[in-house]
């Protein structure tokens, strides 16, 4: 560990007199600009072409529903909280509240749980059921916080990503609508990202290596993914 | 660490007996002085050859709550190049006054505004002491405790409000009608006067708030005479979020996305600084996982390459040459891509936490950025040949706002901007946090300290990240994928977890920070008692002091010359203003 001291006539040399009289330094930066010329076009043409976000990566937020994937700990979660334990379909969310908790803009957030109205012998009596879960994303940081605090991974980022809306209201997403989104992400990349137990496996890929639009913006010359460490397959 | 000793401070009590000692268990001990003998003992750390604490870090107010008597406090920090040590002198602000240090640093300038602004601190001896961020008729002073975190809501501005069709959003997540105060064009205009109290010529030119060339939302003001500069003057503070005082509401986690939002070009960084800072609290820096370390060094290496690639394009597309910004936009494309594989996001990172990252690499990420380290130095080669010998680029940039090593230490300037004049300053080796001390790198530094220098610093600096990150890789192609990411307490009173909710932080005070592309990002936190919530919470921002000396540099110069200059200090605005 040194220090290394650059300047003029340290780590470069001025100008000789033949540089300057033939504009040497002026031939020597066209060269780069004319090989440029011949390479190919690194530019996606979004949006005829799109990179396809990582796996990891934060996009607009979903609410996963029950589909047989939960982790060891959810029915235990489920009668913690006194949730009426959800069918196949239904949402994980457990009004638990820890993502809010762990919001730095909580006001982000409407949840509400409500009691059962059932007769005193069924089974659900005494239970809750989640009724509301608003959220507004004109003041989300995308930071992901809810989703490491989620015990149910219900909540999480999907690769949605264009928010764009006429309205402020637009942003207002409702529990059905998250629904759909989630479902519709785990459909389509569920894979990629969880696994049966829904933690994130050591297999997941930092991106989908087979992405032409991302090679392309890679200089046509992407890097071929492999483990990172020694004991990784 | 780089603190002063014990011993040092003892000897310094029994030469002056009004010094008292806040003795800590981690190493930061602070010294308090009465204020009447204030000005004194911190002339006497400057100048005394056992101490010479030339170097200006910072100075700030603590705001002890609306029944502490006296209420607020001065902290200074302050470090000595020759020693390698800080100090930190506090003194209590009876009246609410205080004795100014700008005649002794030039830095304290800015510095003891901002105070004013904040907290309503005077400085007895300021020359022209305006405020730093707000309007000069705001009525407030934002950081005092007792100003609510939402401020007065005083103004309607209904426009914010769903309208559309008449159709409300029902109650619960629309707009309030009314709104903070918001300044208006007299209010600018009397700021504007203020600013420049005295101006000797005819024309005053307006650069900014909004100009492409000022890279963000800062104002300046040149008071021309023909062509030069006769004086000049910055307004900032039209991105100012007021993020200190939202730290003292959030616990320690919640903070880093933050300052994601501060710094954004090297927002991994910004990540960095907060989490060596509490770490340092909470005594558990040398306790993080060797992965985590790693990954940290590597990822804030890369981060930097890429805040780096932007300001050398910027900069060239400034002075004229629009190629290099297209050639350094593909490197960076390549960058962001990493980070977005790894941390989920390519720009407003928040992957570090307090005691480690808040997942392990994903499969291929080592491969993925070994194969841009590859790749980069024949990048940066082609960047060196279009511009390092040029000849236009030569004349505008050499002997261009020379910076000398005095002005580096008074106006507390850090990073490239510091080292360019021949000041080795870099807190990664005098701090060695996380995985800083075991890799190989050089510091390289300039000889004159003109923008040519401060160019090839930078340049260098990036060779440099390029080694530190080649080392880091190799580093974690063996360790074990099963080992931790993340720190596990064994102590039951501390609690650290990964999304933040519970995180507490010890009593005591730190100042720790991280090296960033833009200076020394320096986290003060003090708490008077074990909490989740930063009792103060002081992000001294490298920006902001290097910022300060941009209107020296200028008196005198052309006017194109602020380009030059103003790209070679390289703020962000995010940063500066908070």
């Amino acid at each position: 560990m040194g220090i290394k001291k650059v300047g003029l006539n340290r780590n470069v040399q001025p100008q000789t007199l033949t540089e300057k009289i033939f504009f040497l330094d002026f031939m020597k930066g066209l060269k780069t600009t004319i090989k440029h010329l011949f390479r190919k076009v690194i530019t996606v043409d979004f949006p005829f072409e799109l990179v396809e976000p990582a796996p990891r990566f934060r996009g607009v937020h979903g609410l996963r529903n029950v589909d047989g994937t939960e982790k060891e700990d959810f029915d235990a979660w489920v009668k913690k909280l006194k949730i009426k334990p959800p069918e196949m379909g239904e949402t994980r969310c457990i009004a638990c509240k820890f993502c809010q908790a762990a919001c730095p803009v909580p006001e982000i957030f409407i949840i509400k749980a409500e009691k059962l109205d059932v007769p005193e012998d069924h089974p659900h009596h005494g239970l809750k059921v989640l009724s509301q879960f608003d959220m507004d994303l004109s003041k989300c940081m995308f930071c992901g916080l809810c989703t490491l605090a989620c015990p149910t991974v219900c909540i999480i980022h999907t690769d949605v990503y264009d928010l764009s809306s006429y309205t402020r209201r637009g942003w207002v997403l409702n529990k059905e609508t998250l629904s759909k989104i989630a479902d519709d992400f785990i459909a389509r990349r569920g894979k990629e990202k969880y696994d049966e137990k829904s933690h994130w496996p050591d297999w997941q890929k930092i991106w989908d290596d087979s992405d032409t639009a991302r090679a392309k913006a890679w200089d046509n010359n992407p890097p071929k993914l492999g483990p990172n460490y020694a004991d990784q397959q | 660490m780089s603190w002063i000793t014990l011993d040092k401070i003892k000897k310094l009590q029994e030469q002056f007996d009004f010094v008292q000692i806040n003795e800590s268990d981690k190493g930061f001990h602070s010294v308090e002085v009465p204020k009447e003998n204030f000005k004194q003992f911190v002339q006497f750390l400057k100048e005394d050859p056992d101490y010479r604490f030339k170097m200006f870090i910072d100075w700030t107010i603590v705001d002890h709550g609306q029944k502490a008597d006296p209420r607020f406090q001065g902290v200074l920090i302050l470090f000595s190049p020759e020693y390698k040590e800080r100090i930190i002198v506090k003194t209590w602000a009876t009246d609410e006054t205080l004795p100014t240090l700008t005649d002794i640093w030039a830095g304290a300038k800015w510095a003891e505004r901002e105070a004013w602004d904040m907290f309503g601190i005077k400085f007895e001896g300021h020359q022209n002491l305006v405020r730093m961020f707000m309007w000069e008729t705001y009525p407030y002073h934002p950081l005092r405790k007792d100003f609510p975190l939402k401020g007065y809501e005083e103004v309607e501005l209904p426009s914010l409000n769903e309208k559309e069709r008449m159709d409300q959003l029902e109650g619960l997540q629309n707009y309030s009608r009314m709104h903070t105060a918001l300044p208006t064009l007299e209010d600018l205009e009397i700021t504007q006067k203020k600013r420049m109290p005295n101006k000797k010529s005819q024309v005053v030119l307006n650069w900014g708030p909004l100009h492409p060339g000022t890279h963000g939302t800062i104002w300046f003001l040149f008071d021309m005479e023909g062509e030069y500069v006769q004086e000049c003057d910055i307004i900032i503070g039209q991105l100012h979020r007021g993020v200190e005082k939202l730290a003292e509401n959030l616990n320690v986690q919640q903070i880093i996305p933050y300052t994601d939002r501060m710094d954004y070009i090297a927002s991994m960084n910004e990540n960095h600084s907060v989490c060596v800072a509490a770490e340092k609290l909470l005594g558990i820096h040398e306790k993080i996982p060797e992965k985590a370390k790693y990954i940290r060094t590597m990822l804030a290496e890369l981060s930097r390459i890429n805040s780096h690639l932007l300001w050398l394009g910027t900069y060239a597309l400034d002075l004229g040459a629009l190629t290099m910004f297209l050639y350094t936009f593909r490197e960076r494309e390549k960058i962001m891509d990493i980070f977005e594989g790894i941390t989920g996001a390519r720009f407003t990172i928040n992957y570090f936490r307090v005691g480690g990252v808040y997942a392990d690499l994903p499969y291929g990420a080592l491969d993925a950025i070994e194969h841009f380290i590859k790749d980069f130095p024949t990048r940066l080669n082609d960047y060196e040949t279009l511009l390092t010998r040029n000849r236009i680029w030569l004349r505008r940039n050499i002997d261009v706002g020379i910076i000398t090593e005095e002005d580096v230490y008074s106006y507390g300037l850090t990073g490239a901007v510091a080292r360019a004049s021949g000041v080795p300053y870099d807190l990664r080796i005098i701090d060695k946090y996380d995985a800083y001390g075991e890799v190989e790198f050089d510091v390289p530094v300039g000889e004159k300290g003109d923008s040519y220098d401060r160019y090839l610093v930078r340049i260098e600096e990036m060779k440099q990240s390029a080694r530190i990150v080649q080392q880091c890789i190799e580093k974690l192609r063996k360790m074990s994928k099963n080992d931790p990411f993340f720190f596990e307490p064994e102590d039951k009173k501390m609690k650290i977890t990964i999304d933040g909710r519970g995180t507490k932080l010890f009593k005591g005070e730190v100042y720790a920070g991280a090296d960033n592309p833009r200076g020394e990002l320096g986290v003060y936190i003090f708490m008077p008692k074990d909490g989740i919530k930063p009792h103060r919470f002081r992000l001294r921002s490298g920006a902001f002091y290097n910022l300060q000396i941009f209107p020296k540099l200028m008196v005198g110069r052309p006017i194109a010359d602020a380009i030059t200059i103003l790209s070679t200090i390289d703020p962000v605005v995010g940063e500066t203003d908070r």
